[in-house]
């Protein structure tokens, strides 16, 4: 039987990074498998990230994997009010199908061996808390078992590895976004901004965006709490916004997917394995955000999983420093934005129409998310010092 | 419901499992969405997409109005 110090399930950016930090932090033989035949396809995602977290990995100036530079929040009411916010830096639209190869090369480049079209299928620890875990992956060449010693499941919101591992996974539908997105051409925009349009009647629960991919073609998506909505399906909602807002836009493209808008799992580790990104559900619950997220995940769980081969110790407690790092780095401020969604759930258009119309009278370079947010949480001044910069961080 | 007169009726058992939910492998786009909604953890991705197992569904409808494309729907389970 195969054996490896480290086994990745998944190639997104939680799972490439694990893959490129574990490698460079010294442990050797690191596997990351992906199941679909490509990496960074399909893509499920607005493709947005914030510009300084994006920059803790890979330099976006002049990539291939960038499709747009985003100066502009246009924040929209469900009145179709337009808030022009004076942010300047954003961040940028990534094209996900390049960008997810180029850091699969760089943790290959690293050390790490990468398999495609390969998949976990069954898992199972051989011999007690400190044994490696026995992976089934099904590939082309048919199945195989390899013997890990650390598993980290980067597996995304249908975690297999969280199930087999025995960590709770599982999502509350209040806590579910269901996904739709249109790629669109022909349609006017633009094309240096995101729009972020609220509402319970546009979209109960969470928002429609548009995220220019260039001019004239963007992503055109929304996401829904559907235990909040009137019966439409997602992809109903977003016919109807679409049909509302670029009546003669051209629909190039259908993506639909889940996005976990609750917190961080209890428990991310157990012996011998770490749960990364969506999979443990590290996703900004206020904006959806989950790139940046996940590949600050993978990075501490690649660290933390080098770290703990080198001390001969994989078991939980001496994994448990991975889920700690994680909550003061960014679990702990996600408990806080998923109370203040709570409190945005409360808001009826009404209440976005006339805040929209109000925070217009703000000069325009004073215009920030922040005076915005200020404005919007005015009878909720507990709210106030974690008002800002929730969108800007990370906002896909 | 009991009928109005005689014994009363012994205590239901717990409830039959009379409808499931099924995957319409037309529709489906195998996002994956269902699979953390689904308590009893019975909703498989394959290679042919993914699939609910009848056994394993309790009927709890929690998977049928997230899915994005309104892929799954709820049948009378058989035997």
């Amino acid at each position: 039987m195969r054996a490896v110090d480290v086994l990745v399930v998944g190639g997104g950016p939680a799972g490439c990074v694990a893959a490129w930090e574990a490698a460079a932090a010294g442990a050797h033989g690191v596997l990351l498998i992906e199941r679909d035949r490509a990496i960074g396809a399909p893509v499920r995602c607005a493709e947005g990230v914030g510009g300084a977290g994006l920059r803790e990995f890979l330099d976006p100036d002049g990539a291939p994997w960038v499709s747009r530079r985003i100066v502009r929040v246009i924040l929209v009411a469900p009145d179709d009010t337009e808030v022009r916010l004076a942010e300047s830096d954003v961040g940028y639209i990534l094209d996900r199908t390049r960008f997810e190869p180029a850091l699969a090369e760089r943790a290959s480049a690293a050390g790490a061996a990468i398999r495609i079209g390969t998949e976990a299928v069954a898992m199972a620890r051989s011999n007690g808390a400190g044994a490696p875990w026995h992976v089934t992956l099904r590939g082309p060449g048919g199945e195989e078992t390899v013997a890990a010693r650390v598993v980290i499941g980067a597996d995304g919101v249908e975690t297999m590895v969280g199930r087999w591992a025995g960590l709770e996974t599982r999502v509350a539908a209040r806590d579910m976004e269901s996904c739709a997105q249109y790629v669109m051409g022909n349609i006017a925009f633009d094309p240096d901004a995101i729009y972020l349009h609220f509402g319970p009647s546009v979209a109960p629960g969470g928002y429609a965006w548009v995220f220019p991919k260039g001019e004239g073609i963007a992503n055109v998506g929304i996401g829904v709490v559907t235990l909040r909505s009137d019966g439409r399906t997602v992809r109903r909602y977003l016919d109807d916004y679409v049909a509302h807002r670029f009546p003669g836009g051209t629909a190039t493209g259908l993506t639909v997917g889940g996005v976990i808008s609750g917190v961080t799992v209890r428990r991310t580790v157990t012996d011998g394995v770490i749960l990364a990104g969506d999979a443990a559900h590290m996703i900004n619950p206020l904006s959806g955000g989950g790139i940046i997220n996940a590949m600050k995940a993978g990075r501490l769980a690649g660290r933390h999983a080098a770290r703990a081969l080198a001390e001969g110790n994989v078991t939980a407690p001496n994994l448990q420093p991975y889920h700690d790092e994680w909550m003061r780095l960014l679990g702990d401020a996600h408990l806080k934005y998923y109370k203040i969604k709570e409190t945005v759930n409360r808001y009826d258009d009404d209440f976005f129409n006339r805040l929209a119309r109000e925070v217009n009278h703000i000069p325009h370079g004073k215009r920030t998310l922040g005076r915005v947010m200020a404005s919007a949480l005015v009878h909720h001044p507990s709210l106030l010092p974690v008002a800002a910069q929730l969108f800007l961080q990370e906002f896909c | 419901m009991s009928p109005p007169s005689g014994p009363p009726a012994p205590p239901a058992p717990a409830a039959p499992r009379t409808r499931v939910a099924v995957v319409d492998g037309e529709t489906c786009d195998a996002c994956g969405l269902c699979m953390p909604l689904c308590p009893p953890g019975a909703i498989h991705m394959t290679r042919r997409g993914l699939v609910v197992d009848p056994v394993t569904c309790t009927g709890c409808e929690k998977c049928i109005a997230p899915c994005p494309v309104g892929a799954l729907e709820m049948v009378d389970a058989r035997g």
